[in-house]
């Protein structure tokens, strides 16, 4: 059977359509599925139920003895919140050191912070759990900041450099023959610039710290607990909560939702570009 | 202030925080991986048994030896299941449009939720009795409605690697587009009207110069495959059995069940090491004369 061009265009755009839609309903599906246990009524929670009376009873819950998912979620909000605030500034500074001056060995101290990246977690989690017993740093939001700048920092220097090394040097170098120190330079021309990439960094930075399950599975007890941890409490001897660990999994995702539109933003605006022209 | 004395202040934060949170304790559990220290005996490490932690795991415990297994297949199937996804998702969404671009926005969601929810939910959506993964599969595929799919050590495997690619999947799918959109349209063109079918020009244009972004995102997800913990831990619990037990999760029990602390250690470093020449052999590959980066 011959197809003409016309029938042929026709048939390819049905199949892309389709492939489309088998490909939203797989990434959307699991989300919103999440969401929907999440406002069901006990009854309804383990049937395929699509209507239903919708209730809070689950976020109720979860605020209540003995999960207190508030107190969890303030410390989910604290300890990513410092990290980033401690981690992006530190990085900043040294992307801007890293792009803008000569400095010996600076390949390999570079190279260097880029490896710290290899490192497998569970290889730092274990020393970081005998030092914090020995420092009282267990279950504190001190020793869950400071471990999380571990994964945070080298991330954050890397992508600032690359985000530095893109602006153009000129300006500074105009500013300093007229007479402009360094550190005015750096206040008044580059933090400006710079201000969209460090907000980018930050964010990923934030999302990082917030979805870490790992370190703070290990390094918390009762008190400095975060959100990802909650969710394995939920596994009780009454069996499985599986409508109150949806209630939580959407405190845990709407945040991340939020922020990740500003992500995909940047991603689509660096994607196009020079494409478009 | 001089530049002279400044670059070094500004980076000297950076640097302190980075030796305090990577190496010194990368130090200190090498140190500890040639000792014996049980936390269940004493508070201190007792002695030093140098290498008796690493002969121990390749010659005596075939657990080890498992776990090395699971992480291999863990990491290849993953890798490469996540960069072929993602480049399926790319060649059906790389196009101009609205409506496109609309579509790509849902892209960054798998990547920004969590891995331990997505962990804890999939367990659930994969239960045999009230799961909708299940229901839906059991719907599509009826020979297989007899599966236990996290109960079975092949299927768990495979339901690992495929959480995993949902994960990350789509977010490499971003990166993709990004190099798909950079191809110049002319030279597209230019093969179409020499006759070249869209299947021809895929592989001779197409693929090659997205060489260099497919790489990046392989590597990239290696290292991340091999470093992954969260979800072994809430979807499959290293299970059935330890079929899907890989060594970032047979080293925390070592530690945190078994308070064995030196042969956690001992595991956890030759994962460290593991990684670093799989990395070396990539980096040879890619950058072959050496300090292009």
């Amino acid at each position: 059977m011959q197809l003409t061009p016309g029938q042929r265009e026709r048939i390819l755009f049905c199949l892309r359509g389709f492939a489309i839609a088998v490909l939203l309903a797989v990434l959307l599906g699991p989300i919103a599925w999440i969401f929907l246990t999440s406002i069901k009524p006990l009854s309804e929670v383990y049937t395929m139920a699509l209507f239903f009376e919708p209730t809070l009873d689950n976020f109720r819950a979860i605020f209540k003895r003995p999960f207190y998912v508030g107190d969890r979620l303030l410390n989910s909000i604290a300890i990513s919140g410092f990290t980033v605030l401690i981690g992006v500034p530190v990085a900043l500074a040294a992307a801007y050191s890293f792009s803008r001056f000569a400095m010996r060995f600076k390949k390999s101290l570079f190279f260097g912070v880029l490896a710290t990246q290899f490192v497998p977690p569970i290889v730092v989690v274990l020393p970081f759990f005998l030092m914090f017993r020995q420092l009282h740093l267990l279950d504190t939001w001190t020793g869950m900041v400071w471990i999380n700048l571990s994964i945070v920092l080298p991330f954050a220097i890397w992508m600032l450099k690359g985000f530095i090394d893109t602006i153009p040097v000129e300006m500074e170098e105009a500013a300093m023959t007229d007479g402009a120190t360094r550190l005015r330079v750096i206040r008044d021309i580059v933090i400006p610039v710079t201000i969209p990439g460090v907000f980018v960094a930050a964010i990923f930075c934030f999302i990082f710290s917030w979805n870490d399950f790992l370190y703070a599975l290990i390094l918390t007890r009762k008190e400095a607990v975060t959100l990802p941890v909650v969710l394995s409490t939920f596994y009780t001897e009454e069996g499985d909560r599986w409508e109150l660990m949806a209630a939580t999994g959407t405190f845990i995702l709407l945040p991340m939702f939020a922020i990740s539109y500003f992500v995909q933003r940047h991603f689509v605006h660096g994607a196009t570009q020079g494409s478009d022209r | 202030m001089r530049d002279r004395h400044l670059k070094y202040l500004l980076t000297m934060p950076a640097f302190l925080l980075v030796t305090a949170t990577v190496i010194y304790p990368l130090g200190y559990a090498g140190i500890v991986s040639f000792m014996d220290w049980r936390l269940s005996r004493s508070r201190v490490p007792t002695d030093f048994v140098w290498l008796e932690n690493f002969s121990r795991a390749f010659l005596e415990d075939p657990s080890f030896l498992n776990s090395l297994g699971v992480t291999i297949t863990f990491v290849a199937g993953s890798a490469i299941g996540a960069v072929v996804f993602g480049l399926l998702i790319a060649l059906l969404l790389a196009r101009r449009g609205r409506g496109y671009s609309i579509t790509r926005t849902v892209l960054v969601l798998p990547f920004a939720m969590s891995p331990a929810l997505q962990g804890t939910s999939f367990r659930f959506f994969l239960n045999p009795e009230f799961g909708i993964f299940d229901a839906v599969l059991d719907a599509l595929f009826p020979f297989l409605s007899h599966v236990d799919w996290l109960g079975s050590s092949g299927w768990a495997i495979t339901w690992l690697i495929l959480t995993d690619m949902w994960h990350w999947g789509p977010f490499l799918s971003l990166m993709l587009i990004g190099g798909l959109l950079s191809i110049p349209r002319d030279t597209l063109e230019a093969a179409r009207v020499d006759g070249a079918s869209a299947w021809t020009s895929f592989w001779t244009i197409v693929l090659p110069q997205l060489m260099p972004v497919l790489a990046i995102a392989f590597v990239l997800k290696t290292i991340f495959s091999f470093k992954m913990f969260d979800y072994v831990y809430l979807l499959t619990g290293g299970g059935p059995g330890e079929s899907t037990t890989t060594m970032t999760y047979y080293a925390f029990r070592m530690g945190f069940t078994a308070y064995d602390m030196g042969y956690a250690s001992a595991i956890a470093f030759v994962l460290a090491l593991l990684l670093v020449g799989v990395s070396a052999v990539y980096f040879r590959l890619l950058f072959p004369r050496g300090g292009t980066a």
